[in-house]
């Protein structure tokens, strides 16, 4: 079984230079039902008015912890992502099996954090420069190695696990999610002239 | 006409064992040919509907791919270390479902150059590694080449590369539309003098056989295809082996030993169901399609008295000469947006580097492309230099991303009896079975072309005026979804575990194709190839079977 002839057909048309008409055309139906079913998966579902896991002091901790992997700034950072609540709801769900170990590390973290600094509440209570010169001691422990991962996961991971709320981690990284694009992609893309063959073109031997 | 049911007392003409890249192709062949087929799958069977843009659950929950919970795997640079039990990533990566690893894979499908067959002739021996011609040349294999671009659906531009070798007849469909990385490459490589040309890809870049064209949507690598534009088994070559109405596909069996009798024939396979019951399903031939690593491993655990060291292991080669093909990174940012995440991850590949050069004073050849990869998730977490890991450079990388490309080096691994694929002694997987134990250490050879690979994407990428270029550390293998070599053709019964045909050589009617067959690594992809192969050996047992010679 050769192309059928309706594939030859599309494959003439393609060839001519409508290869988004030809496209659009005979692929429109299965554009709309994939498009509708991934829109139903990237609704953000997460509710972000409550902690399921953690406590009010950890979430702060978490969430300071965060913020100085992707800090805030002219742009949004982990904090107005809400990456905390997908720090909070995969340990309460997803990753369940990995709650009690985060959380315990995360307690020992919190610990020595406070005999680090004497009459400092918190983590979160130090000032940002502090925050930074206290994890700078850290940063090659598997406790920031994973606060590392869930964060950028919290960053830009599907809103409806708890994080990226409003989108906006995909907004930093200029990710969009649309179930289909056209040419040009961008911005070295859209004046190409078109592929130019080389002299020798190699040949079946007789 | 519609999929067929087979009765468990049933005796088959043929059971498959694994329904991707290969036991797609062979499902269909057989069939197609007029034989009874039943195919075993130990995964679930998707559909397109199924598949959606979660990064998080196809890259970090391993949603589908194979669980280390439930199938274990322990991993050992040399035998003279205590194998590790695998916690993050499956040493064999794989894809356990209906349509296998051509489910998810990145869909870049070239052909195997006629030095790929040969090479051990042309170079001569490398001591301490196995390094041997295949039984068949690429003109043996070239028209199945031909049959997996129209049959299974391969866009690309033929005589495009001047380093290709020769074919048959041109690519059925156009390349996809070049990306941004392409063009950049493309300018790049051509500064240097290089050959870039439009990668050929297993996916339709205009609407083909019943499916739709590619949406562009970038989801390719690790995912699954939404609107089945990707050529995958799933989406190809098992409806049509079901619309014969001699074939059977059978999700959630996991098949435990292929039985034989006193005579030295294979019987049939014991397989679990998805409640764990075991069955046992009779054949009169057995083909093992279950990818590099499970097929090594179903051999070796189908062991018993009349073969102690496993099925078709007289030679003792099954799960030795495991190669995966190195990979070496490159990221680079530039001035204007890419906006890498639209559409097919490659456009661009350069192959100037293929054939082995002896002047570079090691063994190797391979090519390099364009892409970026995954998807933000991974690239965030992955690609940022040290120091740019946290904080705010971590975050101005961030915001580059669309100013981001990557160039990926393909190359060669040497075949070693030492890289191997084995059964843990002691770790047992959730039914009981010991579980895959791999050892593996690259040749020194095989790193220092990843690394000379890498050079010249450093090079393209200056050349094309990036602003920053940064390389990602060459290292030594820990595993891959390239899982090639644990049973390879051969002539000699003595070296090799299956004949030109992928028969095996101490069972008449037990065959084994998939990337095990391999005995070179080739160039970096080989999914190509596997379903040649597929192909070919469809034909040649089909023959047999007809003959009456199996």
């Amino acid at each position: 079984m050769d192309a059928s002839g309706t594939s030859r057909r599309s494959f003439l048309q393609a060839s001519g230079g409508t290869l988004g008409m030809a496209w659009l055309a005979a692929s429109w139906p299965q554009v709309v039902a994939a498009a509708e079913h991934a829109h139903q998966r990237v609704s953000d579902t997460a509710d972000r008015s409550k902690l399921r896991l953690l406590t009010p002091a950890q979430a702060r901790d978490v969430d300071a912890i965060a913020s100085q992997i992707v800090p805030s700034g002219a742009t949004p950072g982990a904090h107005e992502a809400g990456v905390v609540y997908f720090i909070d709801q995969v340990h309460a769900g997803l990753w369940q099996e990995n709650a009690a170990e985060f959380v315990a590390s995360l307690t020992e973290f919190q610990a020595k954090c406070a005999r680090h600094h004497p009459g400092v509440a918190q983590f979160a209570d130090l000032s940002f420069d502090d925050q930074t010169a206290y994890l700078k001691h850290l940063e090659h422990t598997p406790f920031f190695g994973g606060m590392r991962f869930l964060t950028v996961l919290g960053l830009l991971a599907l809103p409806s696990y708890g994080g990226n709320a409003d989108k906006l981690g995909w907004k930093l990284v200029g990710f969009v999610d649309q179930h289909a694009w056209q040419p040009p992609f961008g911005h070295y893309d859209a004046g190409y002239a078109g592929f130019v063959p080389y002299a020798k073109v190699a040949e079946q031997p007789s | 006409m519609s999929a067929r049911k087979f009765k468990p007392d049933d005796t088959v003409d043929f059971v498959v064992v694994g329904s991707g890249a290969a036991g797609g192709v062979m499902a269909r062949e057989l069939s197609q040919a007029g034989f009874e087929v039943l195919v075993l799958e130990q995964g679930p069977r998707f559909t397109a509907a199924d598949f959606r843009h979660d990064e998080l659950a196809y890259w970090f929950n391993g949603e589908l791919t194979n669980k280390l919970d439930t199938n274990p795997q322990t991993f050992r640079k040399t035998a003279a270390d205590q194998a590790q039990r695998v916690t993050e990533f499956p040493a064999a990566w794989y894809a356990p479902n209906v349509g296998g690893s051509s489910v998810h894979f990145t869909a870049n499908f070239w052909r195997f150059h006629e030095v790929d067959f040969d090479e051990r002739s042309r170079l001569g021996a490398i001591p301490g590694t196995t390094f041997a011609d295949w039984p068949i040349t690429y003109a043996e294999l070239e028209p199945y080449y031909t049959k997996v671009e129209w049959e299974v659906g391969v866009s690309g531009l033929a005589g495009a590369s001047p380093f290709d070798p020769w074919r048959s007849k041109p690519y059925p469909m156009p390349p996809l539309p070049v990306k941004s990385s392409g063009v950049l490459l493309e300018r790049g490589a051509r500064k240097m003098g290089w050959h870039p040309y439009p990668a050929p890809m297993a996916i339709a870049s205009v609407p083909y056989k019943d499916r739709a064209a590619c949406a562009h949507c970038g989801f390719c690598i690790g995912f699954g295809c939404e609107m089945q534009a990707k050529s995958s088994t799933l989406y190809t070559m098992i409806p049509e082996a079901e619309a014969t109405g001699r074939c059977e596909v059978r999700p959630l069996s996991y098949v435990s030993r292929i039985e034989t009798n006193a005579a030295g024939r294979a019987t049939g396979v014991a397989y679990f169901d998805q409640d764990r019951r075991e069955h046992f399903q009779k054949a009169r031939a057995v083909v093992v399609c279950a990818n590099g690593a499970e097929t090594a491993r179903l051999l070796l655990l189908s062991a018993n008295a009349k073969f102690p060291d496993g099925l078709a292991n007289s030679s003792g080669y099954v799960g030795t000469n495991l190669m995966f093909n190195t990979y070496a990174q490159i990221n680079a940012l530039f001035e204007h947006e890419l906006n890498e995440f639209k559409s097919a991850q490659v456009t661009r590949v350069v192959h100037d580097w293929y054939d082995c050069d002896p002047q570079r004073g090691f063994y190797g050849g391979g090519g390099i492309d364009s892409r970026i990869g995954p998807m933000p998730i991974a690239w965030s977490l992955f690609a940022p230099p040290p120091g740019r890991t946290w904080g705010a450079g971590f975050k101005s990388l961030l915001e580059a991303l669309p100013r981001a490309m990557i160039v990926a080096g393909h190359g060669t691994s040497l075949a070693l009896e030492t890289n191997r694929i084995d059964l843990d002694p002691e770790l047992k997987d959730a039914w009981g079975l010991p579980a895959l134990r791999m050892t593996y250490k690259d040749h020194p050879d095989d790193l220092a072309m990843a690394r000379y690979l890498q050079d010249r994407g450093v090079e393209s990428m200056h050349a094309a005026g990036a602003l920053e270029v940064w390389k990602e550390p060459v290292v030594e293998s820990t595993g891959g979804p390239h899982l090639l070599g644990t049973a390879r053709m051969g002539n000699d019964p003595r070296t090799s575990v299956v004949d030109k045909y992928h028969r095996s050589h101490d069972i008449r009617n037990l065959f084994v194709c998939d990337g095990s067959s391999f005995v070179t690594s080739g160039r970096g992809q080989p999914t190509m190839t596997i379903q040649a192969l597929a192909f070919r050996a469809g034909d040649h047992i089909a023959q047999f079977a007809r003959r009456g010679e199996i």
